[in-house]
């Protein structure tokens, strides 16, 4: 037979496959590396995003990714620095009524968005009143907004915010580009396209967004209102920046070495080390606001039911291990609900319930249990002490999860873990199946503590330690209506104390992204809210 | 011919409905809240909460749910994806073409391979050559894309460096994942190609041809491939299907956008309007392919008439 015919026909195959992979480009740094420029001025930097993103206009996208780059193509009416003063922004000045109700604010006169229109009054309220529009479904600006009511523009350069009840958060929320001022020309004339043509004011703008794979920021030219707080004024040094996605944290060290990306988001611990180590790059560790990484303890399940049993796990757990082993050290360990950077944060929670061991076992005890089958698991009236824990994929929650257990286990609790996905997860501490779940979600202003431990969030809300005390809740009530710093900073005080008196949480970590830059990548800062940097003052130096 | 099509389209409806009830019902079964997990991101209150689920008309008895879903899709309205806040045919036409690639490019290496592999063992029959051919198509159907992939990513990829690892860039980011995805159903093919050549070079007309002088090559390719394939075509329709599913698990490992990661990503966020969308379009595509199969036999047999 013809076997000829089949070496050729083999022959063939490999040799066209062949072709094919040679054809294509050899991975490498490619068109992500920086252009350097030897004076300040000019150049470009690629800047990595950890999450594709996918809804990307600020008024109705909720992640954090979004703000990393439409920080810089927006300004706020205010800014806040990153100690937590608010200062003049596109709103020169402000005050407010004394029943906390009107916000009145005098506009600069000299600022236009990148399509030429003026900013004025009437660009405040079409911005406030299209994220309160139910039509548009926000998914987190309307929720900063509050109680909203309407706003009313007194003349050109004059707006008054009008609220139904008085809303502390307000501030600070319009600092943050989810309450974005918008260009009202440019929405109407592009109305559901918008998020692919937007229009600010800020130092840059969007010149690309290629939906998988890229945005490009260009410089505004005529950008000449900078905050006081900023190293200069007029346009931004930068010509060009480029964003990336690396969703992946096993690639983001990589990209760095590879100068595929300058800057980079959410680099792995143990990679930062590493990083740091050849005087190339320069480690920005960024503390994260809001809630610590904590795991909301169930007060109304068995064996979690009793508060002995809760604090005798706070005593089990020893933080600065988990710190050490999964964080690297390069996390503090949190105390209390709130990460210390949180405004409001109270110092008094620091040092409760230190690692120790035979005080948890002693409160076990105490609160009837025995391992009367010696099989090294408590139990009390027959019933042994099993814990539902439930774990998520994100953050480094299952390996944080696996070192509590086995801490548990160690005073003779089981702690059973289940990874579910976010909805189940979300779904199954809603009907309060767990005896332990862990969160954290980022906020500047401590009202996120009413999300979780109100009352009124037991059933239907986040409440996961299903707590209700009508005590918390007038406090956090009054919080987030009174406009006075001290009684705001008393009322939070009592909440995060309380909160750890009863033990209704063990708090792990406060969140620290690493970032991590080039060396050449100068000037570059992070608002107070962890995760958006302000690249306006960054310029490139080789 | 023309009324034959139009029965199959007709008949495809029910299908589709169907296809549609089920996901319907899955979706609403799975736990998970699509409101809870977008205001969770956030720390909404529980008003807040329901106030979302109001708009969504989540809290809407599921009789109601189910009816809005199919009076609106028969106008071909699917609603507007929940996690995107964006029109659901928007999200499909955006993300259907880079899945399309990677199956069609699957499919036509997976033709290439298994009819090579196919015909290489069938002229071979029983040597060595055969052998090795069925088992490299076993391994091929054997082997678990998630694992082919990333062992695919680490030879060409880390190791020798001929290829890019994730991404959707260009034609050489399309190399490896059409390969692994189409590793799979090459190898079926290439077992139904051997069997059915060996079947058709039994026949007695391809002896008659052969003796009538005829050359090697085109009694080959001129009878007895033609032949062959009426098979091959039927299960290379059917393999697409599967190759269609495929992608999800691709398009993961490789790091690609693509309806299939979409697909996912929905399920998880609880996206109703966005998975039903999603999946009876991928039914619909089935559909389609399966259809242009059957009639592409008049072409290919004709002993085929359809009435």
């Amino acid at each position: 037979m013809n076997s000829k015919r089949a070496i050729l026909l083999a022959v063939v195959l490999a040799v066209v496959l062949s072709l094919l992979a040679a054809c294509g480009p050899t991975p490498g740094p490619g068109a992500g590396s920086a252009v350097p420029t030897a004076p300040a001025r000019g150049g470009s930097i690629t800047y990595g995003l950890t999450l594709i993103v996918s809804g990307i206009d600020p008024h109705q996208g909720a992640s954090s990714e979004l703000g990393i780059f439409l920080t810089s193509v927006y300004d706020p009416l205010v800014w806040q620095t990153p100690d937590g003063k608010f200062v003049p922004g596109l709103a020169e000045e402000w005050d407010v009524s004394e029943d906390g109700l009107v916000y009145t604010f005098h506009l600069r006169e000299d600022v236009k968005f990148h399509d030429g229109t003026p900013f004025n009054a009437a660009a405040v309220k079409f911005s406030l009143d299209r994220i309160a529009d139910p039509d548009l479904q926000s998914q987190k600006a309307v929720y900063m907004l509050g109680p909203y009511d309407y706003t009313e523009i007194v003349d050109e350069h004059t707006v008054k915010v009008h609220f139904k009840e008085p809303y502390a958060p307000f501030l600070d929320s319009l600092s943050q580009v989810y309450l974005a001022m918008v260009s009202p020309t440019a929405v109407e004339k592009w109305g559901d396209d918008y998020r692919d043509h937007q229009v600010g004011t800020g130092p840059f703008m969007i010149k690309e967004y290629v939906a998988k794979d890229r945005i490009v920021l260009v410089k505004n030219p005529d950008y000449n209102w900078a905050p006081e707080f900023m190293e200069h004024q007029g346009p931004a040094y930068l010509d060009e920046i480029r964003f990336r996605f690396y969703p992946d944290a096993a690639t983001r060290a990589p990209a760095l070495e590879a100068g595929e990306a300058d800057v980079m988001g959410e680099v792995p611990p143990q990679d930062v080390a590493r990083l740091q180590a050849g005087g190339k790059f320069a480690l920005i560790a960024v503390k994260v606001p809001g809630q610590s990484l904590q795991i909301f303890i169930n007060t109304q399940k068995f064996p979690t039911d009793d508060i002995r049993v809760r604090q005798a796990m706070l005593y089990a757990v020893n933080r600065p291990a988990i710190v050490d082993t999964i964080f690297r050290g390069y996390s503090p360990v949190a105390w209390g609900p709130l990460s210390a950077v949180t405004p409001y944060y109270s110092s008094a929670v620091e040092g409760m319930y230190p690692y120790d061991l035979a005080k948890a076992k002693q409160l076990m005890a105490d609160a009837g249990f025995e391992d009367t089958d010696g099989d090294g698991i408590l139990e009390k009236d027959g019933q042994p002490a099993d814990l539902d824990f439930i774990l998520m994929e994100w953050g480094s929650v299952p390996e944080v999860g696996q070192m509590v257990q086995s801490m548990l286990l160690q005073i003779g609790l089981n702690a059973k873990t289940r990874l579910l996905s976010y909805p189940s997860a979300l779904q199954a501490a809603g009907d309060g199946e767990h005896n332990l779940i862990p969160m954290a979600i980022s906020a500047s202003d401590p009202d996120i503590l009413r999300t979780f431990f109100d009352s009124r969030n037991v059933s239907g809300g986040f409440n996961w330690s299903k707590f209700s005390d009508p005590e918390v809740d007038a406090w956090l009530g009054e919080g987030v209506r009174t406009n006075d710093p001290a009684r705001r900073r008393e009322l939070y005080a009592q909440v995060q104390q309380t909160v750890m008196e009863q033990a209704l949480i063990i708090p792990i970590r406060d969140y620290v992204n690493l970032n991590v830059a080039s060396s050449k990548v100068k000037g570059l800062r992070y608002s107070l809210q962890g995760w958006f940097p302000w690249l306006y003052d960054v310029y490139v130096e080789e | 011919m023309l009324r034959y099509i139009q029965r199959r389209l007709l008949a495809s409806i029910p299908v589709i409905l169907g296809v549609a009830t089920l996901t319907f019902a899955l979706m609403h079964l799975l736990p998970g809240d699509p409101a809870e997990t977008i205001l969770a991101q956030s720390g909404g209150q529980a008003e807040a909460i329901e106030q979302l689920r109001h708009q969504l008309g989540l809290d809407l008895p599921i009789y109601a749910q189910y009816w809005h879903f199919l009076s609106t899709a028969v106008r071909g309205d699917f609603g507007e994806s929940i996690w995107l806040r964006r029109p659901v045919s928007e999200v499909l036409a955006e993300q259907l073409p880079a899945t399309l690639e990677l199956a069609v490019a699957a499919m036509v290496l997976a033709v290439l391979i298994g009819l090579s592999l196919g015909i290489l063992a069938a002229l071979h029959h029983d040597s060595w050559i055969d052998r090795a051919a069925m088992a490299v198509s076993v391994v091929g159907v054997a082997t678990p894309i998630f694992w082919s992939g990333l062992l695919a990513i680490y030879i060409f990829a880390a190791a020798l460096r001929w290829l890019p690892a994730t991404g959707q860039r260009d034609l050489a980011h399309l190399i490896l994942p059409a390969a692994v995805l189409g590793f799979g159903a090459a190898g079926s093919i290439a077992r139904l190609v051997r069997s059915s050549m060996l079947d058709v070079l039994r026949q007695e007309y391809i002896t008659a041809a052969r003796g009538k002088g005829l050359r090697r090559s085109v009694v080959l390719f001129r009878h007895a491939l033609r032949n062959a394939l009426i098979p091959v075509v039927t299960m290379s329709g059917l393999q697409f299907g599967a190759l269609l599913g495929g992608t999800v698990v691709t398009e993961t490992v490789f790091s690609r956008q693509g309806l299939g990661r979409t697909l996912v990503d929905a399920i998880l966020w609880k996206d109703f309007p966005l998975v039903q969308g999603g999946v009876m379009l991928i039914a619909a595509i089935y559909i389609l392919v399966n259809l242009l199969v059957d009639i592409s036999y008049v072409f290919i047999d004709p002993r085929i008439r359809y009435e």
